[in-house]
This record gives structure tokens, sequence and C-alpha cells, in this order.
């Protein structure tokens, strides 16, 4: 390797370094002979020595390992995004559904106080193999117990059992859903019990069949959000008819997000000054309050009213038709923000109006829904029209009774509640199907948030995400064993809120945005004039070692030919 | 929930009396001031009693308010949106003893309950995210280095009953650079039981409330306990606004000033030169004519229902003499000091107002007939930055009394950004014009020094000012250098500084009322040393083209051989031979790989 000059003679100072040793005999010719040199054969510098070349090698190899061992570490590390660990396709598979199978087993306890021991056990094992006949879906299983026939059956049964099942003596068959506790009252003639040895029963058969019939609307919406989401097909209820999914779909859409608290906030709208004052606490009290008071295991409920006055709404017709109503909210003007605090906002809304609502044509499907004069806003809440006397100052308790009561069953159906049923079994299924849709929303926001760590490889993962995703697959896999209870709500519950909090991480999206052109920027100045060099060092010294190694071969060769 | 409905039950009785319509009050009071200019303050405040407060309900109280000062256990609520000057030495005292008034931008103190200061802290960031949401304004940027704990300025106005004074934190956080603009009047009239639809309320307009000389938006929570009676919290909104009655005269569809055309000029005749061609502007403040309709842009519509009917919703302040025009329904009624007269207006009729010009042959008498000469106020003061230069400054603020028998004791507070580190030992007050042995002006001194990028200075001084003298007050100052990223995208305008605070004292310390009056400085511009904003790439570059100059000079020697010139290789003298050894040394890189160097001389010549 030398320094390649261009060979101008005299024109060029040879700067002497200490390697090149010339003699005063080879100076540059003059001018004058300067075309018939450059014909003429070079000279050859002096060969090096090869101490020489052997520094030279350690140099670049020195400066390499400095590169590598040093300087590429420190890059690496000061530079690097840190992404913590995420189980990725444990969190894959709860999103897929292969990580949980839902089942909600629901025990049914019998009491038969008027029957033998012997007689019981016989009615309950046919009225099992009756219900195992009737279920074609396998996540929802009703199993029928036994309740022993002197217990106090308020304490002992509600504890465990779904329902409780009463079989009295009577008449006919008849079947009573009592309408203030979960128990079904089931008359039946003496002579329907089943002997010992009969494998068929009519009494079983009634039984099983009315216990379906009562959680017919659970087993439906369960296994409807089951299919809605991912979960694979061998999980899925057949039978479900597209009408019936098409409403399931509808009431899914319309409640509201689940919540431990829920805000209500009354307030009463009127387009003029008057009326300016109403009497909603004791409306509410008298009305409402109870519901409220029914809800109270699932759901805590906090309450402000308020009065607006000179509020236009969105829509100044008389007669609103349905494309109105939901432009009729003037949510520019209309202070309805929502209330402080992690509790969803539901809004009752009283507007003080003589407009009507065009009815629903006949037959349609949310036709029960709706009255002329209130609808209800899916996942917001109700308005009501009130239509009061142009000069009432105070809207008294009385006119508010038909709003409220209206509100009240909006309010149930807004949190979800199934319509079929006496009230507390109606809640007890809440608590089911609210546990299974929290559960599926857990899994698919752990679904989603392995889906970005996989799309986006240059976002942070902070050590936060991967604790929450941890601390809400701890809880899924809990709520998954204790699906039906009230322990399984808890931690669905716990895992959603966790899921979330992991999903929607600040210091996430802080770092997003780093674009390749500024890393371009930063580098090339520094890495260009450093690496050339560097790089064609290393090229020049290898070719020369090849270069040597090819002369030693050479060598050798001629050696072996002498 | 359960006892929440208890509440409820409890107070069913005393909820049924509700928002009664006595309950709510506002009021419009016209002032002109000189130089043609008109001062309007509004005033509305309504009231809900604190046990329907605590039972959420609301009625005509602003919920959105009201759910803020819950969620963050506020128990007193200062809010200003300002903008302007006043001109205090044209326009006197200012409206209302300048109890609600900020200064320029956005000011907030509140009164929080909370057992120990890190709560109240966690508290005041609540309040100040929730209202800058409700309000659409910046105080989200209230942080800990615009907020501090004053210790004499402030003093709760309302009743504390149940609340421990030890509880009870006093924060208050500045924002000078905010600038205030319709789309925080819009929320502000919402909160209001008639919105803008009723009342004075709707007079309100953007368009001529910010164009206004001046002009303060001011929100008032506080509980008052009346001897005897339940507790009420009461919200008072109020708005001032100095308005320029000519600019607000021009239409509003040509907006543009222009020269007026020459028959409309105002000239003074009695000049000798007054001819059809010369004109000498008459004094403008001369001949003050407006109506409603032309400052405001609209006529007030019908009367607010809610409004106490004993209370006048307009009120004129002129003096006694002059006429005044009113539309149909509208009853005036002078009172009897002679300096302003109220217009009772009948329930849904519009009102309207016409001021005339006051025609009058004698000049000199016809300024104090045409308006109220403007009190004086206890106390000018002026704030400047002196020094020059990149690195020092200091503050100057001129103080006047113009009572020539009363002194005047007040507490001067400064909150300042934490890059103006002020050198206490340089605080000095002097009297124009005095020098030797006086009585010290400064009383007493609170100082709370700045935490760089943590906290603010806070300085309050309680002074006094002696009758008919002027105190230079004068501290010094220096300008720390910020990082690159705390400079805002427009470094070069410079740092807003907020308005001091001045709380003059009442004289009688066993009054009721700790001030007497209130005024705030202007803000100031303060300007710091900026760097260069695309530094970082130069700084890369550069260093990285020093690092490369000396590593690839030190690489090359180190690896390099040295040879005489005419035992390297030979490589053509002309550009076209050197192109066509490089060529046909490339041909051959790519046929095999062949070593370069010393070894070539030769080949490269084929």
């Amino acid at each position: 390797m030398s320094a390649r000059r261009p060979l101008n003679n005299g024109a060029t100072s040879a700067k002497s370094s200490p390697e090149a040793t010339i003699p005063p005999t080879v100076r540059p010719e003059t001018p004058s002979n300067d075309a018939a040199d450059t014909t003429s054969a070079r000279k050859q510098p002096p060969p090096e020595k090869p101490s020489d070349v052997r520094r030279r090698t350690y140099v670049i190899l020195s400066f390499w390992l400095i590169v590598l061992l040093l300087g590429l570490p420190i890059w690496w590390e000061t530079t690097t995004i840190y992404r913590a660990n995420l189980p990725l396709s444990e969190m894959l598979d709860w999103a897929d559904g292969k990580a949980c199978r839902p089942v909600f087993p629901l025990r049914i306890s019998i009491q038969a106080n008027s029957l033998h021991e012997q007689e019981a056990q016989n009615l309950l094992r046919l009225t099992q193999h009756a219900l195992d006949d009737l279920n074609d879906f396998s996540g929802h299983h009703l199993r029928l117990q036994l309740s022993p026939p002197a217990a106090k059956e308020a304490e002992k049964d509600d504890a465990g059992a779904a329902l409780t099942i009463r079989l009295i003596p009577g008449e006919s068959t008849t079947s009573t859903l009592d309408p203030y506790s979960p128990i079904l009252d089931i008359t039946y003639p003496p002579h329907t019990i089943p002997s010992a040895t009969s494998s068929s029963s009519s009494l079983a058969t009634y039984v099983a069949s009315q216990l379906r019939a009562t959680f017919a609307e659970e087993q439906a919406i369960i296994s409807y959000l089951l299919s809605s989401d991912s979960m694979p097909s061998d999980h899925r209820p057949q039978g479900l008819t597209p009408e019936a999914a098409d409403s399931l779909s509808k009431r899914t859409t319309r409640s509201l997000k689940h919540a431990p608290t829920y805000h209500l906030t009354f307030s009463l709208f009127t387009s003029g000054p008057l009326p300016s004052s109403w009497d909603i606490e004791a409306a509410i009290a008298e009305f409402m309050k109870p519901v409220l008071d029914v809800l109270s295991p699932i759901h805590n409920f906090t309450i402000d009213t308020q009065v607006q006055l000179y509020a236009t709404p969105g829509v100044q017709n008389q007669v609103l038709t349905k494309e109105d109503l939901s432009s009729f909210i003037n949510a520019a003007e209309w202070p309805l923000s929502p209330s402080i605090g992690g509790a969803p906002t539901v809004n009752f809304i009283v507007f003080v109006g003589n407009q009507t609502i065009l009815a629903a044509p006949q037959g349609s499907p949310d036709e029960t829904d709706r009255t002329s004069q209130s609808w209800l806003i899916p996942q917001w809440g109700t308005v009501y029209l009130l239509p009061l006397p142009s000069d009432t100052t105070h809207v008294s308790a009385e006119k508010l009774k038909q709003p409220l009561l209206t509100f009240t069953s909006h309010l149930l159906s807004l949190t979800g509640t199934p319509q079929s049923g006496s009230l507390p079994l109606r809640l007890s299924t809440l608590a089911r199907i609210r546990s299974a849709d929290l559960l599926l929303r857990a899994s698919s926001t752990l679904g989603s948030l392995a889906r970005l760590a996989l799309a986006l490889p240059s976002i942070s993962i902070p050590e936060s995400v991967a604790d929450g995703v941890s601390k809400t697959m701890s809880h899924l896999r809990l709520a998954c064993e204790t699906l039906g209870g009230a322990e399984g709500l808890g931690h669905a519950r716990i895992a959603e809120a966790e899921a979330e909090r992991a999903f929607f991480e600040k210091s996430m999206v802080g770092q997003l945005y780093f674009p390749d052109e500024h890393k371009l920027a930063v580098y090339i100045p520094l890495l260009g004039p450093v690496g050339v060099p560097l790089l064609l060092g290393l090229l020049n010294e290898i070719k020369a070692w090849r270069k040597r190694r090819r002369e030693r071969a050479e060598q050798q060769a001629t050696k072996k030919k002498e | 929930m359960r006892q929440l409905f208890s509440l409820l039950l409890a107070l069913l009785s005393a909820a049924s009396l509700g928002c009664a319509a006595s309950d709510y009050h506002e009021q419009l009071v016209l002032r002109p001031l000189p130089l043609s200019t008109l001062l309007a303050s509004f005033n509305f405040r309504s009231n809900i009693t604190l046990s329907a407060f605590e039972a959420h309900n609301f009625d005509l109280f602003p919920r959105s308010l009201a759910q803020i000062l819950q969620h963050a256990g506020t128990r007193e609520l200062h809010l200003r949106f300002s903008l302007g000057r006043w001109d205090a030495q044209s326009w006197g005292a200012r409206p209302w003893d300048g109890a609600r008034e900020g200064g320029t931008g956005v000011e907030l103190w509140a009164w929080l309950e909370a057992q120990s200061d890190e709560e109240a802290d966690q508290k005041w960031r609540t309040l100040t995210n929730a209202l800058s949401g409700l309000f659409c304004a910046s105080l989200n940027f209230i942080d800990g280095t615009r907020t501090t704990r004053p210790v004499m300025s402030f003093q709760p106005e309302g009743n504390h009953p149940n609340v421990t004074m030890d509880n009870m934190h006093l924060l208050y956080g500045v924002l000078p650079h905010e600038v205030v603009c319709t789309e925080n009047l819009t929320p502000f009239l919402k909160l209001l039981p008639c919105k803008g639809k009723a009342g004075v309320a709707s007079l309100l307009d953007g368009h001529k409330l910010f164009d206004a000389s001046w002009q303060s938006m001011a929100i008032d929570v506080r509980p008052v306990c009346p001897s005897g009676g339940e507790c009420v919290l009461e919200i008072e909104q109020t708005i001032d606004m100095v308005l320029d009655i000519e600019r607000s005269k021009r239409p509003r569809d040509n907006p543009i000033p222009r020269p007026p055309p020459g028959h409309e000029l105002k000239c003074e005749s009695s000049k000798s030169y007054h001819s059809g061609d010369t004109c000498f502007p008459v004094d403008y403040t001369a001949g003050q004519e407006w109506s409603l309709n032309q400052i405001f842009g609209k006529s007030m519509r019908e009367t607010c229902p809610l409004t106490d009917p004993s209370v006048p919703p307009v009120c004129l302040q002129v003096p006694e003499s002059r006429h005044v025009y009113l539309s149909h329904g509208a009853v005036e009624k002078k009172n009897p000091d002679g300096k302003s007269r109220c217009f009772e207006i009948e329930p849904g009729t519009g009102f309207e107002l016409i001021l005339p010009r006051l025609e009058s042959d004698d000049p000199a008498r016809s300024a104090a007939a045409e308006i109220i000469t403007p009190e004086t106020p206890l106390l000018y003061a002026e704030r400047s930055f002196t020094g020059h230069g990149q690195e020092r400054g200091g503050v100057q603020t001129i103080l006047r009394n113009p009572s020539p028998d009363t002194k005047v004791e007040f507490i001067y507070m400064e909150s300042l950004p934490w890059f103006m580190r002020i050198y206490l030992h340089t605080i000095e007050a002097r009297i124009e014009g005095h020098s030797g042995e006086q009585e010290p002006l400064i009383k007493e001194v609170y100082y709370r020094p700045a935490v760089d990028r943590a906290r603010a200075t806070q300085l309050e001084v309680r002074m006094r000012v002696p009758p008919a003298s002027t105190v230079f007050l004068t501290y010094d100052f220096e300008k720390s250098i910020l990082r690159y990223t705390e400079y805002p995208p427009d470094a070069n305008r410079g740092f807003d500084v907020a308005a001091a605070v001045i709380t003059i004292l009442n004289p009688e310390k066993n009054g009721t009322r700790y001030a007497v009056y209130n005024m705030r400085t202007t803000s100031l511009l303060c300007s710091l040393p900026t760097p260069d904003f695309s530094m970082p790439y130069n700084v890369i570059i550069f260093t990285s083209t020093a690092i490369a100059l000396a590593f690839g000079g030190m690489f090359n020697i180190l690896v390099r051989r040295f040879v005489a010139a005419d035992e390297g290789p030979e490589i053509g003298s002309t550009i076209k031979e050197k192109i066509g050894g490089k060529l046909i040394k490339l041909l051959e890189k790519l046929g095999k790989a062949k070593a370069v160097g010393k070894t070539t001389v030769t080949e490269t010549k084929g």
C-alpha cells in the first residue's frame, strides 16, 4: 500500500515520511526528459519491512476492535428502545378464545319437602337427563342439586344456587315464578312422581322445559356474545336465528359499557324561560329509587339534576321524524358534559315542549321501546318530551311520574338487563352477562395490545404495560374459573380495567413518531467521514494480506520446483 | 347511595323552595368616561343553597362548574380573564374597587380544602385541568412553576363556618401569555341561567367585547352565610369593559377605519383660521352620543324572568341634567345622589337607550355637565424593566399616592417565573426627591425563592406610600439560560411576566373588608437570551467534521506507507488520463479482484 501521488515530477515535493527512505541519487528527473521518463519502467519503492506490515495490521485490527467491541455496544445501549417482554402468544390465545372456555355452570336446587329422598333423587336424575338432552350449547350449563328438605331456604340456598325450584303437591302441573326472589314454584299431581325404575317422566320433562324457558334469554345473550367475538366455532351455539341475533345485537349495542358506578344526570330543558323549577328529588325518591336499590349490588349510582332555560333543540319541527331524533339534542349548546371522575354518565332529559314523534311503523322490531313521548339514545340516555301549559313555572312530582317511569325502564335496558323473568332472576342474569362481556372485552384488548406490539417494532413498551398485562391475565384466569359467580364478575372487572390501562399507557404514544430522516441526519455526518477511511483501510489490508499469501505460495512453489 | 337518598328525602322540604326567582340578580351599569369611552359593567349573581349543592340538585346553578368544584374540593374560586390596560390617569378609579379584575391573561386563585399540601396540589391540578376544559383556556398549563401560595395578599371573601382555616389552602396561578378571546366568552355565557338569550347578557357579543380597550371577565364562587339564614353558595359573574365609542360605532359590515368625509369633521370653529378647507379638530371628549344598539351592535332583548324585579336591570351614570331617550315600556328612575339613574323594564319587552349629544354653548361648562368626573384612585402604579443586556435586568415600580393627606398602606405581590432570579438584597423603596433619614417604607417582606423548573418566585411586600408622594420600588434580577426544549415556539418575542397585584389594606383594622382597593400593574415582556434553534444540527455536523478530520488524518498517517514521488504508482497527469486510468482500474476490479498499490504500476499503464 502506498500513498499515490500525482507524478507531476518537480511539482511534487516528496515529503519524506520516516518510512520513505529515498536515496539522494533517485531524485526526480528534470522536466526536459519527462516524457521519456513516464514511458520507461518506474522505480519500485524498496520492499517494506515485515515489522511495518505487521504493525499496520495491528493498527487496523485494533481500530476495528474498538469500533466493534466498544462503539457498537455503546450505540446499541444508548439508542435502543425499551420493550418489556410481553407474553404475546398467550395474549393472542386469550383474544382468540383459546385460553378460556367460558362455561357458566348454574346450580339449581330443588326443594321437594313432600317427597322421599329416593323419589326426589330419581326425579332429579331424570330431569337432569331431560335438560342435557335439550341443551345444545355447552357454555351454558344447568346443574340440578337437591337441597336438604329441612333447610332454611333463604340463607343456605341463595348463596350458591341461581334458582330454587319448590315442588309442591297439587292438583295439576303448573309453575309460577316468584316475582321477588329467585324461586320457581311447581305444583304437581302426586301420580306424576316417577317410580324408581322408570326411565322417563312427564314431570321431569316439564320441569326441564320450564327451566329452559326461564333461562332461554340468558342463554341466547351469552351465546350471542360468544359468537360475535372471535371464539372458535366449536364453541359457537347453533340455532341462533338471524332475527334473534339481530335483536340481541341491537340490545347489546344499546347498553352502556359496564362500570361499577353510573352517574345519572336528570336535566329539565325548556326552550323558553319557563318552567324554572321542578320537584325532581321527590319524583326520583318515589319512582326511581326502588329500582336503583335493587340494582345496587351490581352498580352504584350517583345522581345530579339541573334546569336549563332557553335551550333550543337542534330540530325545531313540530312533528319529529326518526331522522330528526338523532339531531334533536343540541350538543353544542346544551350543557350535557359528562361528569368528571371515571363513572359513565347516563343522561335523562325532560324537554318541555309539545313536539310529537311520528310513531314508528307497525311491526318494526323496536316498536315496544318507543312511545310517542320519548326515545332512547343508545349508550347515552333518554329524552322525554313533556307537554305543559306555557305558563307553568313549577313542574310537580306528579307530572314527572310518567317520565321517570320511562327513564327507569330505559335505565334497565341501558344497563343491559334482560327483559324476561322476575327481577331477581334478571339481575343475576345481568351479573353473568356482564362478566362474560367483560371477560371478552379484556381478552380482545389484550389481543389488540399484542397485535400493536407486533405491528410497531419501534414502539416502546414500558414495564407498567407488562405489569398490567400480567395482572390482567391472572385476573382473567381467575374470572374464567369462577364464571357465573359474584367473584367472577369482580375478577373480570379488574381484568378489564387493567387491560384498558395497559393499552392506553401514555408513554407508549410519546415515542411513537421518531422519523428515520432524523436518525440519518444525525448519523451521516459522523459515520461518513469516519467510516470511509476505516472501511477502505480494512479492504486494502485484506487485499494486501491475500496478495502476501499468494506470493508466499508462489515462493513455496518455486522453491519446490527448485 | 342509600345515604344519598335519605339526604334527598330530608332535603325535600328545603329544596322545594328551589331556586326562587329572587335568587338571581343581574345588572348592567353604564358609565361614560373621558376621552370618548364608555365603561359597561355587567354583573350576574345567583345562589344555590349549600344543602342542595351537596345533594347535587343544581337547578339553575351551572352543573358543569359545580361538579368541578365538588370534585376538586374547592371552597372558594376566583377566575379572571382580562385583556388590555386600565388607563387610570384618565379613567380614574377601577370598577368594583378593582376587586373583580385580573392581570392581563388568565388569573385563578382558589381556596381548596385539603389535609396536606400534597393533597392541595393534587386537587389544584384537578381543578386547573377541569377548568381548562370548561373555559377553553390553557389553564392546565398552570403547573408548579406558575403556582404560588400567597400569604398576605388575599383573604377569603366568603364565610367558611364549617371549615378550619388550617385545612384551607390558597393557591394562586397566573397565565400572563394567555390571549382571552371569544372561545372563553361562550362558556362564560353558558353558565348564566338565561344564557345570552335574555336580559342584559343578550348585549354581550364577542366582537364588541374583545374589541374593547380594556375588558375583564370574572367568576367568583363563594359560600355566603347570611345571619340567621341558610348558607348559600353564590356565583358572581362580572364583565367589565371600556369601549371606545367611536370605534364601536363603526358599522359591522365596514369595519375598516377610513378618514371621515369633510362635512362630518368636527372642527373648532373658534379658531381664526377655521374655514372650509382648514379644520382644527375639537377635543374629542366633547359631544358623546350613543345608543345601546350602536355600541353593542344590538338592542337588549326582554329581561330575564328569573331576576329579582326590585333590582333595575340597567343603570346609567351621567349627570342629572342630561336627557336620555328610552324605548317603550321602560321607566327612568333617578337616584337621589344626582349621579346615576336606573331603568325599570316591563317584562317581555326589549330595551333601547339613546344618549343624545349635549348641546351647550359653553365648552368649559359642558365637560362637567356631560359626564361625571371619575373618582381619583387611591394609588397609581406603573411597572417597567430597567437595565440592559441579556444577563441582568431590573424592575422598577412607580407608586404614586395622589391623596394630599392620607397615607396608603398596601401589599405588593409579585409572582415571577423561576428564570428571573431576583436579588432580594437590592430591593429598595425610596421617595422621589427625598434623601436622608426617613421612616422605612417597607414594613414587611415575605419572600419564597424560586426553585429552578419547579417553583416560581413569590415576593410579597407590605409597604406604605406617604401622602402626595411618589415611591420607587426597585430590585435587580438575573436572567437564567433555559434549556433548548424550554423555549416556546416564539422565543424571540420574550416571556410574559405576570402583573403585580397591589392590595390596598383597609386603614381601619377592625373593618369588615380586608382590602379597600385592588389593582394590577401591566404585565411585562422579559427577553431572555435565545439560542439559534438550528444549533443541535449545526453542533452535530461541526463536531462530526472536526472528529472526521482529526480521525482521518491520524488514521491515514498510521496505516499508509509514504514513498518517493517516482516510486508510487503512476497516475495520469491530465484529467482525461486520470479518468481513463480509473475506468480501466474499475474494469479490472470487476474482472478479477486484484490488489492495487505499489505492484500495479505497469498494469495501470496497460
